[in-house]
């Protein structure tokens, strides 16, 4: 077969059971890859409504058939599990060099199951598969880890492990891969530290055959020059990664500051992208065979942040930054290296910091409860309150519920920033009304890959759109969400999909998109077949959450978003107003007016009834 | 009037030496537009830039107020 091994390998951890199987062609193609594929299982296979951290959840790891390709940037792959921090559907992507070893293993999936009788770590070096005892490396974090198991297998292996924080079940516990690529959100770690699984270790040697790999070749050299051609000109990626994007949303008045209670940060120049390069910044760095290259390798040479790293990104920028009102950068860049060693989701690790500090401040929590003040800006509180998350420690074992469980708890609910008990990203959306449609229905709950319109309602990608108004945006949130489906289960970066796949005339994406299915897997996809393909994914992942409890009820947003305003910026006095886009997005989802899919669309994209 | 010019990240590089956090003034006649004000620097005004006035998506010709800042960075990214 060419682009899919079409091979899975699932390993149950009660029985320590390897086993191999293969996959049906036909599913293969309908459910394209990746994302898609994993759904198809875990809907199959398991009970939607089991706890997530239960042995009976499915912890999925999944390449696409451009992962492991010469695609440009085909080296991602996708984490799907039941959430326990949702509720919902994880999807949690990465990069790094991971996804391509696990995809040179010769299986497109890795399936666990079950939970082990002792820490583990699972090692597979093509048809070598192992269940070893993880012992020795309980309680270390993501780094040391990875150091010891690549000295322990090979040099050649790469790893995906968790830290303390997973170990822990900190429902933000992330899977982080190559030391610094995070699958983060929706607590994925801490399925797997439910399942007692601290890393699994991939090498081998079976690069996917290509149906056509002369055009994959001709199509990546192509990306590859355009990405240079923009470069030359000046790429924002390139110079500064996503660490530029804190000027633009402070511009536009979305910035997330102090638990959104304002949309701009007076002190943004001392955390932006250009504050990170003169300070901070080493180099780019960037994931495997990425043309782009926007990671950025940095380091704290001296003081009490010192420390070397990835990162900071803009997501971490707005929620361990502005979003906690913190303006001290070496603070901030030495918070972000902490959450990935420890594998933490950086978003809602700060914005659960976040409300805590909303709640000191207005004394719904005390300088007792804490254990220190917590005040907006108090980079060091802030520090130490992840220290506490990551080894559930004093009220780290509250911050580690996330912030809903925690507004909640004490009695003030209307804090937290949340859809589906998930923290909210760096685009507030009573600035940019699409990506509050975004948010309220995505399936992973709150997150902005599920369909980042935030591409056109603020970046000008493809072209731009207005953020504040509400119009057309139900076309396009369904438009990206089958988009962003698309990318995810192909094994493709968005950040090269969404500007050299992409087109102003956005209609060229599926068409780009399943040419290159097509050069991989020889499939013969037409673009119409690609995105009811990811329109196929995108429902039976909403058929999922209604069987899980997380259906339509849940496509709400947060007290905050609907009812305080915008006190500044040029959204100033506008609140989120979902109600005038939601019945028309269930409509151009072909779902009845409650949220439901129709049993129509269910028999148009041939699911189960 | 007095206006506003903003440049955010890599178009900072088209701003005199010394413009804090990417901005300058300019003294522009009444009437001017947001065109007149950005078309003065070495941007391309063309889908690959976004500009904003007052953060606000707006047509190009739209006249500009005493005190109106236009801000400009470059539609080659996204995050």
């Amino acid at each position: 077969m060419y682009g899919w091994h079409l091979k899975i390998l699932r390993v149950n951890l009660t029985t320590r059971k390897v086993s191999t199987e293969d996959v049906d062609p036909k599913i293969a193609r309908d459910y394209l890859g990746g994302r898609g594929w994993a759904i198809h299982y875990m809907y199959k296979e398991m009970d939607p409504a089991v706890d997530a951290l239960s042995p009976e959840n499915m912890l999925i790891f999944a390449t696409g058939p451009l992962t492991a390709t010469p695609a440009p940037t085909g080296n991602r792959y996708m984490v799907v599990t039941k959430s326990p921090l949702t509720g919902a559907l994880a999807h949690s992507n990465s990069g790094g060099e991971f996804p391509t070893w696990m995809k040179r293993t010769g299986f497109d999936l890795f399936i666990f199951e079950g939970k082990a009788s002792e820490p583990v770590y699972v090692l597979v070096n093509e048809d070598q598969v192992e269940v070893r005892s993880a012992a020795h490396l309980w309680g270390k974090d993501t780094h040391e880890t990875t150091d010891i198991l690549k000295a322990e297998v090979s040099d050649d292996a790469r790893v995906a492990c968790i830290g303390p924080a997973g170990e822990n079940l900190a429902l933000m516990a992330a899977i982080m891969n190559d030391k610094h690529r995070a699958a983060a959100r929706s607590g994925v770690g801490a399925v797997m530290g439910s399942k007692n699984l601290k890393a699994v270790v991939a090498m081998g040697n079976k690069n996917p055959p290509l149906h056509d790999p002369e055009g994959m070749r001709e199509i990546s050299v192509g990306t590859s020059k355009n990405v240079g051609a923009d470069v030359k000109k000046g790429s924002n990626m390139r110079i500064y990664g996503t660490s530029y994007v804190p000027q633009v949303t402070n511009t536009l008045g979305i910035l997330p500051t102090r638990n959104f209670l304002q949309g701009t940060f007076e002190h943004v120049h001392n955390v932006d992208g250009d504050a990170l390069k003169n300070q901070y910044l080493v180099r780019h760095t960037p994931c495997y065979r990425c043309p782009l290259s926007c990671g950025r390798l940095t380091e704290v040479p001296d003081g009490p942040y010192k420390g070397k790293g990835e990162g900071p990104e803009y997501e971490t920028i707005s929620s361990l930054g502005t979003g906690c009102g913190v303006s001290n950068l070496a603070a901030l860049v030495k918070a972000n290296y902490l959450c990935n060693e420890y594998g933490m989701d950086t978003i809602t690790t700060g914005m659960t910091i976040a409300v805590a500090m909303e709640m000191y401040e207005k004394g719904y929590l005390t300088e007792t409860q804490i254990g220190m003040p917590l005040k907006f800006g108090d980079h060091d509180a802030m520090i130490e309150m992840i220290k506490l998350m990551a080894y559930n420690k004093g009220f780290g074992r509250e911050l580690a519920q996330g912030s809903y469980r925690l507004a909640e708890k004490y009695g003030h609910p209307e804090l937290a920033v949340t859809t589906r008990k998930q923290e909210f990203p760096g685009y507030d959306p009573r600035g940019s009304q699409g990506m509050g449609l975004l948010y309220a229905t995505s399936n992973k709950g709150a997150s902005h890959m599920e369909g980042d319109v935030a591409y056109e309602e603020v970046f000008g990608v493809p072209v731009k759109e207005n953020p504040l108004s509400t119009e057309g945006k139900p076309e396009l949130v369904k438009h990206f969400q089958d988009s962003f489906a698309l990318i995810d289960s192909s094994g493709l970066c968005v950040f090269v999909a969404i500007r050299y796949v992409f087109d102003k005339n956005r209609l060229i994406w599926p068409q780009t998109l399943a040419a290159m299915m097509n050069l991989s897997t020889g499939a013969g996809y037409t673009p119409e077949e690609v995105m009811k393909a990811a329109d196929r994914v995108y429902t039976l992942e909403r058929m999922f959450l209604i069987k899980a409890g997380s259906g339509p009820e849940w496509d709400v947003l947060p007290y905050r978003m609907l009812n305080e305003p915008l006190p500044d910026g040029p959204a100033k006095g506008m609140v989120a107003e979902l109600d005038k886009m939601l019945p028309e997005f269930y409509e151009k989802r072909g779902w009845d007016e409650k949220g439901y899919p129709t049993k129509e669309k269910l028999m148009e994209l041939g699911l189960p009834l | 009037m007095m206006i506003h010019v903003k440049m955010l990240a890599n178009y900072r590089a088209v701003l005199p030496p010394g413009a804090k956090h990417g901005m300058v003034e300019l003294d522009l006649p009444e009437g001017s537009t947001v065109y007149d004000a950005i078309s003065r620097f070495d941007i391309p005004l063309n889908d690959e830039s976004v500009i904003v006035l007052n953060g606000l998506t707006v047509d190009l010709n739209t006249p500009l107020k005493e005190g109106d800042t236009v801000t400009a960075f470059s539609a080659i990214a996204g995050g």
